[in-house]
């Protein structure tokens, strides 16, 4: 009798032990993670608070000034967006392509396990050994100068490697279940992987794109080098071999070396304006899958 | 059945044709399919290559003028006196990304926790889009809010005289691979099955007990998938390092002297020298070098996590 | 620069495939570029970069039919691509054709001299500092003075940041001020700093700070101290009253011509010396 009260005791006594360990470190965790948070809204704030006030239509839209203050990011703004939107198109489908490859085709051996530590170090290669790669392609070789079409295939050289290995990864997470079904169906491999296992992972594939869209938005090194420093000064060039700085650029020109009466404003609405639009891009990127939840 | 009327026999053919014709069709296309991404598998190589061949071309022309050993192993750069040292460069940068990824793991982890197994699903979505509005803003934004937020206080709370090193490129090198590393880390989470979580439950494991034993290890290749591109994020970066770390060929170790790494002297100086100088070739070397320690790094991180995996 | 053949076949074979879909641009642009003769590429300096898009946007409205695209990455870019041939004209900090500042010089190449560029040493504007004569600075530089109160400063240790090495203003400090005094490039008291905008924050966000600038640059956080007792302004400068200032220089391969010769004649023409370049606060050479 006295032994089996001890021992529910005992049993209790640790089952109140694991509880309040459960809570501490839940706290702990949860208060951790709300102080990152509030980093990064207090960084966030710090970036708007000055320049959101002062975004009009004409800086939106309006060429730049070298002299007088009032000047606008017209083209430098349109040249990102043209540029993350070409780049996106040429590393989309080799991206995704080469992570369906790792994670569906390839045999599971040496040679691969190679090929996958080679993606993930051009991973880890600074934008700047990109960016003169890019110059010596673009610029020397082909001797086009510095255009929006030479900074949009480095920029996509330089999102490949990352959109691989999420793709990859998500892929990989896919329950072999789910294959085993299509393919008794009757589907070849490949109307399996379009069908079946690119739905199912595509969140983890649109987590990728946002990352490397986000990334691209904001690369600065790649673009300086073979995208230039300046804009054709026209509003809604498509030209491919227009000069093609773009965002930050213009942001890094101001605050390094600008002369310009109101450079300090510019800096400060270029990175608001810089931080919205990332904002707006993460929204776009992931509203498909938005959609498609709601539906649900 | 046998006798089977001309009608007949030409039906069958036809329709044999027609299946067979499908089948080519479709087996073609999916030989099709498979050859596209072997392409791109082939693309990413030849970039690699590539750039490993544009970057080497120019950097092994270094050791015309420099001995291997001074370069490796000598603490002294200064180009003008002849002297190429890159070892400060080399033990900088292994240097400052151990430091970051030891900041920046356990918080990155905590918030993905966070994120995917205890905040309630409405904040889920928010708190998402707010970490990758943290991927995009570009670096030298950062750097510009290390520069000016960062330096005067690190340089008010330690005494340091200059307040730039390696402290603070940590600090700006954390919250920049936080959003990649939790990010990530979240998807890998989320992708641990539900049942697995409910059989802890049924067990009587509490909500940390699940973490800790079920979750976490069950998403531990896509953890490390998270921490090697963070990593790699973390030693690729040089816009925001260049502004924060002080561009000084010295020791650092102390975290709050001056010093460089190979990222950031690179940035310094390669647009600033000529082509055709030693001091050129040596920063593709550095370029190369760099390139070498972080595939040395993702292999040496792959083999523990195979290992890890087969236990 | 010579490149192998395996090289231009490596670079062939990878850009094949991502230059597909531009290819048809590409047919017609260089359709387009053979016809238009009138190209000019500007590269080089940004510290120039403000004078020269400017200029480039004048330029473009007298001369609509030229195409001009400038760009900048650093001084030494100037002559090298010109050198190259991927620009027809270099914007450099110092006159490439000579050997400035341990950089060889650029044969073959042509200087012009377009404008006087006024440098400033600035200090925090806190500071109590507001003259230093050049021995000073040197000795400031050397590590020889290393506090404030040597110079009649308070009691602090003076944190001396410095350019990247190869940048135009640096250049131009070493070359006017140091004279030869070769710059202490250690201690816990020493950084570098990419660009000048980088300079200013550096200097404003230290009290104890001292640097050195395009005398265009300072305001807000930072005073420019005066030089040997000579306060830094561009009449000064103008006057050669104030040492410390340098030249930009374009560069063209041998003599310019066409277009190039139009838009470097444009820069140095009355007008745009007393109009533009004036406002952006260089000093007229013309």
């Amino acid at each position: 009798m006295n032994d089996q009260a001890t021992l529910l005791h005992e049993k209790t006594s640790r089952l109140h032990i694991r509880r309040l360990m459960n809570r501490l470190i839940l706290g702990v965790v949860i208060i951790i993670s709300l102080a990152v948070f509030f980093v990064i809204l207090a960084l966030l704030y710090t970036i708007v608070k000055k320049g959101l006030p002062n975004i009009n239509i004409h800086f939106l839209i309006g060429p730049p000034e070298e002299i007088d203050a009032g000047g606008g990011v017209g083209p430098f703004l349109w040249n990102s967006i043209y540029i993350l939107v070409l780049s996106l198109l040429l590393s989309l489908p080799i991206g995704i392509g080469a992570g369906i490859f790792l994670a569906e085709y390839a045999p599971n051996n040496r040679i691969m396990e190679w090929v996958r530590g080679a993606i993930e170090s051009l991973a880890s290669v600074p934008s700047i050994v990109f960016g003169l790669f890019g110059y010596a392609l673009f610029v020397e070789y082909f001797q086009i100068g510095v255009t929006i079409l030479g900074a949009s295939i480095t920029l996509a050289l330089l999102n490949l490697p990352v959109l691989a290995r999420v793709s990859e990864e998500a892929i990989t997470a896919v329950p072999s279940t789910w294959k085993e079904a299509s393919f008794a169906l009757g589907a070849t491999k490949a109307q399996t992987i379009i069908k079946t296992v690119l739905p199912a992972a595509k969140k983890g594939i649109l987590t990728g794109v946002s990352l490397v869209a986000c990334r691209a938005f904001g690369e600065s090194a790649i673009i300086l080098l073979v995208g230039g420093t300046s804009s054709s000064g026209q509003m809604w060039d498509f030209h491919l071999f227009s000069e093609g700085a773009t965002l930050p650029v213009h942001l890094w020109y101001i605050q390094s070396e600008a002369l310009v009466a109101d450079a300090q404003q510019i800096a400060e609405k270029t990175s608001a304006l810089l931080v919205l639009m990332v904002l707006f891009l993460s929204f776009i990127v992931r509203f498909p899958l938005w959609l498609s939840q709601r539906k649900k | 059945m046998e006798k089977q009327s001309p009608d007949w026999t030409d039906a069958m053919n036809l329709l044999t044709a027609h299946r067979q014709s499908r089948w080519t069709v479709k087996y073609t296309a999916d030989r099709f399919f498979r050859f596209l991404c072997l392409g791109s598998v082939i693309f990413l190589g030849a970039v690699l290559g590539a750039i490993v061949l544009f970057v080497s071309e120019t950097g092994f022309l270094v050791f015309r003028d420099v001995s291997l050993s001074e370069f490796f192993f000598s603490p002294h750069w200064d180009p003008e006196h002849g002297k190429y040292g890159a070892a400060v460069f080399i033990a900088g940068t292994l240097y400052l990304t151990l430091v970051t990824l030891l900041i920046t793991t356990p918080i990155s982890i905590c918030v993905a926790v966070f994120i995917a197994e205890i905040a309630p699903p409405w904040l889920r979505q928010w708190l998402r889009t707010l970490l990758d509005l943290l991927v995009g803003i570009p670096s030298i934004v950062y750097g510009y809010l290390g520069a000016t937020l960062l330096i005067p206080w690190i340089r008010e709370h330690t005494g340091a005289p200059v307040g730039d090193g390696f402290l603070a490129a940590a600090l700006v090198l954390s919250i920049m691979i936080l959003p990649t590393i939790t990010r990530i880390t979240d998807d890998a989470l989320c992708a641990v099955p539900n049942e697995w979580r409910e059989a802890n439950y049924a067990l009587g494991g509490t909500t940390f007990q699940m973490i800790v034993r079920v979750v976490l290890p069950a998403a531990k290749s896509g953890i490390a998938a998270a921490v090697i591109l963070g990593m790699a994020r973390a030693i690729g970066e040089t816009m925001a390092v260049v502004m924060v770390i002080g561009n000084v060929a010295q020791w650092g170790f102390d975290l709050v002297t001056p010093s460089s790494v190979l990222t950031s002297h690179i940035v310094m100086q390669i647009l600033n020298v000529d082509f055709q100088s030693t001091t050129n070739h040596a920063l593709y070397m550095m370029a190369l070098l760099l390139l070498m320690i972080s595939i040395s790094l993702i292999m040496l991180i792959r083999r523990l996590r195979l290992k890890g995996g087969a236990s | 620069m010579k490149r192998t053949t395996l090289w231009k076949r490596m670079a062939a074979a990878v850009l094949s495939s991502a230059l597909l879909i531009g290819a048809a641009f590409t047919t017609q642009y260089r359709a387009d570029a053979a016809e238009v003769s009138g190209k000019i590429v500007v590269a080089g300096s940004t510290a120039l970069l403000p004078l020269t898009q400017q200029a480039a946007k004048e330029f473009k409205k007298h001369h609509p039919k030229v195409k001009i695209v400038v760009s900048g990455s650093s001084s030494i870019a100037g002559p090298q691509s010109v050198a190259k041939g991927v620009a027809t004209i270099g914007a450099c900090d110092w006159d490439a054709t000579r050997a400035v500042g341990g950089f060889p010089a650029y044969k073959g190449l042509k200087a012009y001299k377009i404008a006087k560029i006024p440098f400033a040493v600035i200090v925090n504007k806190n500071n109590a500092v507001n003259n230093l004569s050049v021995q000073q600075i040197q000795d400031i530089y050397e590590g020889k003075i290393t506090n404030w109160k040597q110079v009649g400063g308070k009691d602090e240790e003076i944190v001396v940041i410095n350019r990247a090495k190869g940048s135009g203003t640096r250049v131009n400090f070493e070359d006017k001020i140091m004279d030869g005094h070769a710059i202490k490039t250690s201690g816990d008291n020493y950084k570098e700093v990419q660009k000048s905008g980088d300079m200013v924050n550096a200097v404003s966000s230290n009290p104890n700070a001292i640097g050195f600038v395009d005398l265009a640059y300072v305001k807000g956080g930072i005073k420019a101290v005066s030089i040997n007792g000579v306060k830094a302004t561009t009449a000064n400068a103008a006057s050669g009253k104030y040492v410390f200032y340098g030249y930009g220089y374009l560069l063209t391969k041998g003599e310019a011509k066409g277009a190039d010769k139009a838009f470097i004649n444009y820069i140095l023409s009355q007008k745009f010396q007393h109009g533009s370049l004036k406002k952006l606060k260089f000093i007229p050479v013309k």
